[in-house]
């Protein structure tokens, strides 16, 4: 973790709190200006219990919690403030929407701190537009959807006159399509309201579709800090965000179309395609890619199908282990079949350029002879990019 | 006439005492049941047994420790206080009697009402700037109306078939403290079953309806949290 910088008084989020729960303990010092925070683990790592205790929720927690400049803890003056006076907007994982009132009613449950704390910035009318749920307003909350329960409660948080917004998981209950179909409500919402939002989740993707930084818990404590792309391929975090399938998030300007397919610059002059369904009009996208579904080759390659074909220098050769399992004391053993190849593109005299991790096999890596620095060429087809957010 | 008479006097007399009777314990009851439902605290399982005790005790039993209480001697009593409860040989204590005897049901059934609603949503209401009281009123209480109006229904039925306590506090005196259930006791004692059946007939008919109601809004609750959506984590403290 890096250490604070000496400026610290202009930062949002300053927090230093341990939470003893029996004997599970949290730690966690964390100091941010990015708006959109991600918090990244396992199920057991301390993730809710670390929103429960910034909105309030949980007793027994020692330290400071500093957010926008006002004191909500600090142990050692005795400052404790309640839930009702901390300003968040919570979405708990099971959303706890008002199941006596409709869906309006919901919209409106945080309407009176809204305005008697004066932050009314965030209009009605705008939200409702923004998370499209004009047609549901008249709703019971039990005859909705997963998906539109979601966006009931995403609505709820925005409208309360939070400072700040604590959202839990707010993707996982819902199947994996509807996932991706919510997550651009969140981009939209992140981008639309700019609230400063901590975002609980164990899948990487959401993270770093969504956050400008993250925080990675394991078993009560901090194990990583910093921009996602970085957090993510790290030694530490890679194994733990391989559990469902390492994703690689490329993000790009559309800059033009051609026959349904869409043509994106990750970085200056290095173009890919992209399937162009929902991406008319869109000028940045957020697009996924499978660490098993790049190839590289060290020769330019010709007379491929494929239609990406980006270039790249070798950062690193790493041995993959296990998804790492906190409570596991046991020496991590290395995959004998795999390796993964970290590998920046887009790289200028002034920026490292975008990690992107390549799965391979141990028998590839040694006959291509890749080590660290030298360029390669990684190979998709446009097909194998999952467009995860479109704006 | 006189018969009809003999048979609205002590049939208004009752509703009134059980009116008042479920006016008076409901605030408790409902409290109790909130305390059991919501809190953990010392002598929890000791308020628990007193609340419960009215509905294993002889009635009679309730209605002297009552009487005792009430004496011009006793705790409550006209030379304690400085002045007289004037409750003894009234339908005020015929009230206080049945209130008393209807206390386990009411303080049972909205302690049901309340646990049937996940405490979390009182939190919620916390995160969004209500306060404990505003929080409860906000949700508990909404989402407790229909278990509360139960509670308040079966304590109400409870009262009106209140006797043992009632005649040992209130006495048996036509007119004043003769409710339903004395004046049934009062027409079999003196032969009179053609009354009698009457009076029975009649509080079978309110018993029903009353405790009918009860059931159904205890069983029907059209808006319940959606299933399916498990809460994950120890409740906040």
């Amino acid at each position: 973790m890096s250490a604070a910088p000496p400026d610290a008084a202009t930062r949002w989020l300053d927090i230093d709190i341990t939470v003893a729960q029996g004997p599970f303990r949290l730690t966690v010092a964390w100091r941010s200006d990015e708006r959109f925070l991600g918090v990244f683990g396992h199920s057991g790592a301390g993730k809710t219990t670390l929103l429960e205790t910034l909105a309030g929720l949980r007793g027994g927690a020692q330290g400071r919690i500093v957010v926008n400049g006002e004191v909500w803890l600090d142990s050692s003056r005795g400052v404790r403030q309640p839930a009702e006076r901390r300003g968040v907007g919570y979405v708990p994982q099971d959303l706890l929407l008002y199941p006596h009132r409709d869906v309006m009613g919901n919209l409106r449950a945080g309407h009176r701190r809204a305005v008697t704390s004066g932050r009314t910035a965030i209009d009605e009318r705008r939200v409702i537009e923004v998370l499209e749920l004009s047609d549901l307003r008249r709703r019971d909350v039990a005859s909705l959807s997963g998906g539109e329960r979601q966006r009931v409660a995403l609505g709820r948080a925005l409208l309360s006159g939070a400072s700040l917004l604590l959202l839990d998981e707010p993707l996982a209950s819902l199947d994996l399509p509807l996932r991706r179909r919510i997550l651009p409500y969140l981009v939209r919402a992140g981008d639309a309201f700019g609230i400063p939002t901590l975002y609980v989740s164990h899948d990487a993707t959401e993270i770093r579709v969504l956050c400008a930084e993250v925080l990675v818990l394991s078993a009560g404590r901090a194990v990583a800090l910093g921009p996602p792309d970085d957090v993510f391929t790290g030694e530490t975090v890679l194994p733990m965000a391989r559990a469902e399938g390492f994703e690689n998030i490329l993000r790009a300007r559309v800059t033009g179309m051609e026959e349904g397919v869409a043509l994106a610059e990750v970085e200056p002059g290095c173009l890919v395609r992209l399937p162009g369904r929902g991406l008319e009009g869109a000028r940045e996208v957020a697009v996924a890619l499978r660490a098993e579904d790049l190839i590289l080759s060290v020769e330019p390659p010709a007379g491929l199908s494929a239609q990406n074909v980006v270039r790249g220098r070798i950062r690193e050769i790493r041995e993959t282990t296990p998804v790492l399992d906190a409570t596991s004391t046991a020496p991590q053993q290395a995959s004998p079949a795999e390796v993964l190849a970290l590998v920046s593109i887009g790289e200028t005299a002034a920026g490292r350029g975008v990690p992107i991790v390549v799965s391979i096999t141990r028998q590839a890596c040694r006959q291509l002879c890749l080590s660290p620095g030298r360029p390669v060429h990684i190979i998709f087809k446009t097909q194998a990019c999952r467009i995860l957010a479109a704006r | 006439m006189m018969a009809v008479d003999s048979q609205l006097v002590p049939l208004l007399l009752s509703l009134k005492v059980a009116g008042c009777a479920t006016v008076v314990i409901l605030p408790p009851g409902i409290l109790v049941g909130l305390l059991l439902a919501r809190r953990d605290f010392p002598g929890r399982s000791l308020v628990e047994t007193i609340t419960a005790l009215p509905l294993v005790l002889p009635p009679t039993a309730v209605g002297y420790v009552l009487l005792r209480a009430l004496a011009r001697n006793g705790p409550l009593g006209e030379r304690r206080l400085g002045f007289d409860l004037d409750l003894l040989l009234t339908w005020k204590g015929a009230a206080l009697a049945s209130a008393v005897m209807a206390l386990p049901l009411v303080a049972r059934t909205s302690r049901v009402a309340f646990e049937q609603i996940d405490p979390r949503l009182e939190a919620m209401a916390r995160t969004m700037g209500s306060g404990p009281l505003r929080a409860f009123v906000e949700v508990t209480l909404p989402l407790a109306r229909r278990g509360l109006l139960a509670a308040a229904l079966l304590g109400f039925s409870r009262a009106l078939g209140e006797f043992g306590a009632t005649v040992i506090v209130a006495g048996n005196i036509p007119g004043r403290t003769r409710t339903l259930a004395l004046a049934i006791f009062d027409d079999i004692q003196t032969g009179r079953d053609e009354e009698a059946l009457v009076l029975v007939g009649i509080t079978v008919a309110l018993a029903f309806a009353t405790v009918w109601t009860a059931e159904l809004l205890m069983r029907d609750r059209p808006r319940r949290v959606p299933a399916g959506l498990s809460r994950t984590g120890p409740p906040p403290a």
